[in-house]
């Protein structure tokens, strides 16, 4: 391979990251200055910038309730969904009658999006008498056909010879799961926690169907019902995004290799 | 870290993962933050009056305005001392607005403030200026 | 002397059977949940669509009359066309993300780094993204109309998400922008998976770089390209946040999606049975589309042939 030289790549790549990273700039500069709401030209950078904006959110808005409500359904979602995916992943190992069928079941269950189920959805939980409740909000959540498919290819990675000597040894099928393959599984796991709680704390659609009153409401909703009380005259709301946003940058940035790696492989067997 | 991590110790590896560390000094941030307001959240404001001149002005009458969903209500009102100071000590909210009037020497401009928590104490940096209506 | 057996035997039939049962335990969780809320509700749009239903009223059989309905319905054919469109403009995020992820794979320094800026824009939440760049394209203090502005593209400022012609494409470009770093992920993962030997082989006989991408880059990439596309299909069908947030279905009905009409039909309106006539066609279209896309990928999800 000749040598190429190197800095257009990076004035290309400078200049896409520079666009990728506008709207967060921007936003960052309008909550702690309240500019270019009304103003115009817009200034480059912050005059007097002030952290009061923050502070008016906390108040105004429950913010911390919000928040709580956020992180019990995300947390829920997340333990039903390691429990659940990984017992299907196992399951999937194992040679049973009905296993095409079920696999068949499994991979066209993936053609259905959310959106194309959310009325029924809505009278089912309404039947269960789980709507404006935690559980309601994260049940349909409990299982992704992406991870057990993730957690099926880590358990069939395990060498057979392992599992057969934990046959011979006695252990019962649970404890070879918990015991043996589990902890071989590290990666699946972490890639099942991050993705479940990513997609369960952006969730906006399932719950605006679902919650009824104001306390049980979600980040996502509390922010667009921001929006839609203050319109956009405030730098509280622009404090409010970054306030959201933080959470979710913040453990991206922790778990980047394990939501990468997740998505890519998820993405690639399902 | 050593150089080996297999012969960590299990404590010191647990630690020093990131999963654990950095919500663990979030956790520690947010203490602190908790025990400095707790320590700072008896609602005191205080400030000083001066006419155009700059001389301290002795029982002006100061009204504090709290905010109320969007406008601001007026909450309480306070004295001047001889010396020009004032203290009031029943703000419960974080924005407030201070005016202060004299007959015979003038108002002043409502000043916003600002505050970082609820019931912040605060000492007023810049003195509520007393100007003739002219 | 006999020796007492490691493992007690038991009749074969009944190992299986408990190992049958066993597996079904394991798959009982989440089978309960598919049934639930994929299997079901889909069942059941199709029932709904077949019948004349409100809540606390009897269903009524009715034939095809919900469908009758949405044959005239001219929101339903604005919000049909309107998602056609924004599956349209997939391709265009993925010929994009296609370049960045050729320039950060290649050999430079700091490549995670760019790889991380490009995509953290996809974990985010939509509805935050959403506001962010509802304001970016704000007509009096937006900074789209600012650089415009300043570069003399235009004189008056462009009203972007009122405007009946702008507010598709904003949207649109809004949601590029968030799935960009998702596109550049799959197609990053599908290039390191061709074996460099290959463009060695290809150099030495001559080929030079253009030839090289067109005749084994882009062939060995068809199935992350195909992910890539059912990926974009999936969210630009089902793009609500992005779009309720940013224009709450646009100025008329100029950014209506699918998606969105059935949520207003079935929650503003309560009108769950033509909703759910509404879901199935959507659900239709997004098989077919699938399918489509398999047949020209070469069918086999695009999978590379072996010759």
């Amino acid at each position: 391979m000749h040598r190429y030289p190197r800095w257009p790549i990076h004035l290309a790549l400078i200049g896409v990251s520079f666009l990728m990273l506008i709207p967060f700039y921007w936003v960052l500069k309008t909550s702690v200055t309240g500019e270019n709401i009304f103003a115009y030209p817009p200034s480059i950078l912050p005059k007097s910038p002030h952290p009061f904006y923050y502070v008016d959110v906390w108040y105004y808005i429950p913010f911390a309730r919000y928040f709580l409500n956020s992180i019990i359904v995300s947390l829920l979602t997340v333990a039903a969904n390691v429990v659940f995916n990984a017992m299907a992943g196992y399951a999937l190992t194992r040679d049973f009658p009905a296993k095409s069928f079920v696999l068949l079941l499994f991979l066209s269950c993936m053609m259905v999006p959310f959106q194309a189920t959310i009325i029924p959805a809505y009278l089912i939980t309404g039947r269960l008498g789980l709507l404006d409740s935690y559980l309601g909000l994260a049940l349909p959540q409990f299982s992704t056909i992406v991870c057990i498919f993730v957690f099926k290819a880590s358990f069939d990675a395990v060498p057979r010879s392992l599992i057969d000597a934990a046959r011979i040894d006695g252990l019962s099928e649970w404890r070879i799961i918990w015991q043996i393959m589990m902890p071989l599984a590290k990666g699946a796991i972490a890639t099942n926690v991050i993705l479940a709680f990513i997609w369960s704390w952006n969730n906006f659609l399932w719950p605006l169907i679902v919650t009824r009153s104001a306390d049980m409401q979600t980040l996502p909703l509390g922010l667009a019902r921001f929006l839609s009380y203050q319109e956009d005259t405030t730098g509280a709301l622009y404090a409010f995004c970054i306030m959201v946003l933080a959470p979710g940058i913040v453990l991206f940035l922790l778990a980047q290799n394990e939501f990468i790696r997740g998505l890519a492989s998820g993405a690639t067997k399902g | 870290m050593s150089a080996n991590p297999v012969e960590d110790p299990f404590w010191r590896r647990l630690v020093l993962n990131r999963f654990v560390l950095v919500p663990a000094l979030l956790a520690v941030a947010i203490a602190l933050w908790n025990v400095y307001v707790a320590a700072h959240d008896h609602g005191i404001v205080a400030g000083r009056v001066v006419d155009g001149a700059g001389r301290p002005v002795p029982d002006a009458a100061v009204v504090l305005w709290v905010l109320n969903f969007t406008t601001y209500v007026e909450k309480t009102r306070a004295t001047t001392d001889s010396a020009g100071r004032f203290v009031i000590t029943n703000n419960d909210s974080h924005n407030i607005r201070l005016a202060a009037e004299k007959p015979g020497v003038g108002r002043s401009a409502r000043v916003p403030v600002r505050l970082y928590f609820r019931a912040q104490d605060i000492e007023l940096r810049e003195p509520l200026i007393l100007l003739s209506a002219s | 002397m006999a020796v007492a057996p490691a493992v007690t035997y038991r009749p074969q039939r009944l190992v299986r059977t408990r190992r049958a049962v066993l597996v079904w335990c394991f798959l009982a969780p989440s089978l309960i949940i598919f049934l639930l809320y994929r299997i079901i509700p889909l069942l059941w749009n199709v029932a709904l669509s077949f019948a004349d239903w409100a809540p606390l009223r009897p269903m009524r059989w009715a034939g095809f009359d919900q469908y009758e309905e949405m044959f005239y319905d001219e929101v339903f054919w604005q919000a049909l066309w309107n998602t056609l469109l924004f599956i349209a403009s997939a391709p265009l995020g993925i010929v994009i993300a296609l370049g960045l992820a050729l320039l950060v794979s290649s050999d430079i320094r700091g490549r995670n780094v760019y790889r991380t800026i490009i995509f953290i824009s996809y974990p985010l939440m939509t509805v935050a993204v959403a506001i962010i760049w509802r304001w970016l394209f704000e007509e009096r203090v937006g900074l789209i109309n600012y650089v415009a502005r300043s570069l003399h593209l235009v004189d008056q400022p462009i009203q972007f998400l009122n405007s009946f012609f702008w507010a598709l494409p904003s949207v649109i470009a809004a949601n590029i922008w968030q799935m960009l770093g998702f596109y550049m992920i799959i197609l990053l993962t599908g290039l390191q998976n061709i074996p460099p030997n290959l463009y060695e082989a290809a150099a030495i006989d001559g080929a030079d770089a253009r030839r090289r991408f067109w005749r084994i880059t882009v062939p060995l990439l068809k199935p992350s390209l195909f992910l890539c596309f059912v990926i974009g299909m999936l969210n630009s069908f089902t793009s609500f946040d992005l779009v309720y947030v940013m224009t709450g279905g646009g100025p008329g009905r100029a950014t209506e999606l699918l998606v969105t009409y059935i949520y207003k039909l079935g929650f503003s309106q309560t009108r769950f049975d033509y909703a759910a006539a509404v879901t199935i066609v959507f659900f239709v279209m997004l098989v077919t589309i699938t399918w489509m896309a398999n047949r020209l990928s070469g069918g086999n999800a695009g999978a590379v042939e072996k010759d």
